[in-house]
């Protein structure tokens, strides 16, 4: 993300307007040229603001309410903080989706990117027929959150499923993966590991952009593959990497769609998956305890920020930005 | 050299993925309008508070909201059909889904200020509409005649009523209904369960079916709050006293423990198809999969269930004694309370339940006809074997039904779930049937505070 906010004046960030307008001079030109660009914002502007801001901020007013979706705003009991109280002193279930959560995150995240770049460094030879694969390594990813193909994914893990035929081809008693709890959250995560493909285009790309004297030096000096990889490779590709990370990161704790499809909206086979972003719909939606649910998401929205604000200043220990200048 | 190496990877990447998003920004804008749009509207109706006393014959155009499958909506919108035929001012704004999803469905459309006139909800969750004022009293109707209940079973209409306000108007009666595999077990030699029954005998029973058939004999229904329901009745308890819970962490101990020793008997599936049962639609219950020789449902949904597959099936009560079942409300209709149309709503509720061609038309889709004069009708009339059969049953049942209990109370939904989660829990192996209830107890507590 730090990337995408470096200036490049080829995108007209702020930075190129001021500079292109100081050159024609009068600040009542200036003046229209920023109303036309907020009139050309606008209509993103109104959906920021209708759609994004005010719900933001009626949510941050409801988590400090008693509110059941089903009478109006004005009529929630404010409750002070009695709904943080609650999900920290007093709701078991809360935090046992938070741990669901992180330990879903925490195994997914980095085998789906360790898995990314492995078959991203396959790719990335002038094989024949290698886009073929490309493509097909990147299908799944573009069937991404969708319902369909978590309903095929439970029946592929049923007891009678799909991959439990396979593994009788070899003698191997499968068991009901889907619905034994003990397998169910992991049957999730290899659905997560296997839509690897957005971050694997991502790796490809940035591995493209090495520059191949690099690799000629470092082979001169007798660096064999491995240290190619490990000295050449991997600190060009950090910012990539850093990118993959956080971008995958929130989206691994925002799971939703496989663990309801999965769970048919509880979270079961007793609870073993049920996600935070789950958790919090069932209490807002079906527990009709909306109050209580966005303090949830509130705390959901601090947690993620202040996981993201680790990642990025941890990010300077490893993240490599240097376009060679400095080497 | 150096093409700025991954700053240039990254800025189609980045672009790449943040153009959609402004997009699907627009997208929610549009819904949000939609959503919003109607809010208004509906808050100014609010206002106005024109209920009804206008011209009789100005257009109406009523929303209406159901669950169910394909062949009720058939038969609703061929009704209403009707309703519109004799009402020519009055057109219906039709919204139906399948069960899974509906109640968070109208929460959200109650949410938004787009409620449905006219809605169709269950006992599980008419406490939490009627609790929370969104449900129009509809004694002042009954009083009046213009919601004629008249050839109802008194406990019928009665099971509408929470804190002595008629909340919803039952659309047709039904019971706990003990469906089995007849097929299975005329092929096996195996007796056919009677009603009367003990648990005790339902559950040996099943093991022998196991035994003999490899097709477990019965589905737990520890996660069954209609199957604990009717057990604690004949303990002489109830799910509910009051606002308060009618049982005791002792009572869903033994409860757990009898589905225990079922269980290591072999009366029952493993708990991950037991777990299957529990989280599946009637459709795929196990009676009709295949996995297991009985399944606990309602009566009504036989024809559901016989149209899913080829073999016979037989319906009983529920074990033990059967006078702790009652004429069940199987589903209600109720108005919004805020709804500018909610006399013409009234009225379609009375027609639907008290017109002969309406309810003969309807059939026995939504329960027994709640009108007992309509259901004579219906009864004598009906061709279709699965509905005849389930019409014996509840006559048969209905000379031993004991007196209804109170409507199920808000948080009577959390409770559910939360039954579901212990049983499983003790299913898997995971807990004792005494933790388990524990835990259950507790969170029931909670949920209903």
């Amino acid at each position: 993300m730090a990337l995408t906010t470096a200036p490049d004046p080829t995108r007209g960030g702020p930075g190129s307007v001021r500079a292109h307008t100081r050159r024609r001079g009068p600040g009542r030109i200036r003046h229209s040229e920023g109303l036309a660009g907020y009139v050309f914002l606008s209509p993103w502007l109104i959906g920021l603001m209708g759609i994004t801001a005010v719900p933001m901020l009626l949510s941050l007013y409801l988590s400090f309410t008693d509110y059941d979706i089903l009478t109006p705003f004005s009529e929630a009991q404010w409750v002070g903080w009695a709904n943080y109280e609650r999900m920290f002193t007093a709701d078991p279930s809360y935090w046992h989706a938070v741990r669901v959560t992180l330990t879903f995150a925490l195994i997914a995240v980095p085998l789906k990117l360790a898995a990314a770049l492995g078959v991203a460094l396959l790719l990335n030879r002038a094989w024949r027929g290698v886009g073929l694969f490309r493509g097909l390594f990147y299908l799944p990813s573009l069937l991404g959150g969708s319902v369909a193909l978590a309903i095929v994914w439970v029946n592929m893990f049923n007891r009678d499923g799909a991959f439990n035929s396979l593994l009788g081809l070899f003698g191997i008693t499968g068991k009901p993966w889907v619905n034994d709890p003990d397998w169910a959250l992991e049957t999730l995560m290899v659905l997560a590991i296997w839509q690897f493909g957005a971050p694997m285009v991502i790796f490809l790309a940035g591995l493209k952009q090495v520059p191949t004297e690099l690799y000629e030096a470092a082979s001169v000096d007798g660096a064999g593959r491995w240290r190619q990889f490990r000295n050449v490779t991997l600190p060009m590709l950090s910012p990539v990497i850093f990118f993959n990370l956080v971008l995958e990161t929130i989206n691994g704790f925002q799971g939703f769609t496989a663990a309801f499809v999965l769970s048919n909206g509880t979270g079961g086979p007793v609870d073993s998956t049920l996600m935070y972003t789950l958790n919090l719909y069932i209490t807002g939606f079906t527990d009709l305890d909306m109050g209580y649910a966005s303090a949830m998401a509130w705390v959901f929205l601090l947690a993620i920020a202040v996981i993201t604000a680790i990642f990025f200043s941890t990010g300077r220990f490893w993240v490599h930005y240097s376009d060679g200048e400095d080497r | 050299m150096h093409p700025a190496t991954p700053p240039t990877t990254d800025a189609p990447v980045g672009r790449a993925h943040r153009t959609p998003l402004p997009r699907r920004r627009l997208l929610r804008g549009l819904l949000a309008a939609a959503v919003a749009a109607p809010l208004m509207f509906g808050a100014a109706a609010c206002g106005d508070d024109g209920s009804g006393a206008a011209d009789p014959n100005a257009p109406v155009k009523l929303s209406i909201f159901w669950w169910g499958g394909d062949a009720r909506a058939k038969l609703t919108e061929d009704a209403l059909a009707l309703y519109t035929k004799k009402h020519p001012n009055v057109t219906f704004e039709k919204t139906w889904q399948a069960n899974q999803g509906y109640f968070d469905k109208l929460a959200t459309l109650t949410a938004g200020g787009n409620p449905p006139d006219l809605f169709q909800i269950d006992d599980n969750y008419l406490a939490e509409y009627a609790a929370r004022n969104t449900t129009l009293d509809l004694t002042s109707y009954q009083k009046s005649g213009k919601l004629d209940t008249s050839k109802f079973p008194e406990s019928l209409w009665q099971y509408g009523v929470v804190d002595g306000k008629l909340a919803g108007l039952a659309a047709g009666e039904n019971t706990q209904g003990l469906v089995y595999n007849k097929t299975l077990l005329t092929k096996n030699n195996l007796p056919e369960p009677t009603t009367g029954m003990s648990w005790e005998a339902h559950i040996a029973w099943a093991e022998q079916v196991t035994a003999k058939t490899k097709v477990p004999g019965t589905q737990d229904p520890s996660a069954d709050y209609k199957a604990f329901w009717v057990w604690l009745r004949q303990q002489g308890k109830d799910l509910y006293k009051g606002k308060e819970l009618g049982f005791t962490a002792e009572d869903v101990t033994a409860w757990f423990d009898l589905w225990k020793g079922a269980r290591d008997r072999k009366a029952t599936p493993s708990a991950d198809i037991i777990h299957e049962g529990n989280s599946s639609d009637v459709t795929k219950q196990l009676v009709v999969t295949g996995k297991s020789a009985t399944s606990w449902v309602w009566a009504n949904q036989m024809p559901d269930l016989k149209k899913n597959t080829k073999d016979e099936l037989g319906v009983i009560a529920y074990p033990g004694d059967p006078s702790a079942q009652w004429a069940r409300a199987s589903m209600y209709w109720s108005v919004f309370k805020g709804s500018k149309n909610r006399d013409v709503a009234v009225d379609v509720i009375n027609f639907l339940n008290n017109d002969q061609e309406a309810v003969t038309l309807l059939g026995t889709d939504r329960g027994l006809p709640s009108n007992l004069d309509l259901r004579r009708v219906v009864s004598d009339n009906t061709t279709d074997p699965a509905m005849k059969q389930s019409i014996a049953v509840e006559a048969e049942l209905t000379q031993k039904f004991g007196p209804s209990p109170q409507v199920p109370i808000k948080g009577h939904s959390k409770v559910k779930s939360e039954l579901i989660k212990a049983a499983e829990n003790a299913q898997y192996g995971r807990a004792t049937p005494a933790e388990a209830a524990a835990q259950f107890v507790e969170a029931c507590k909670s949920a209903i505070a």
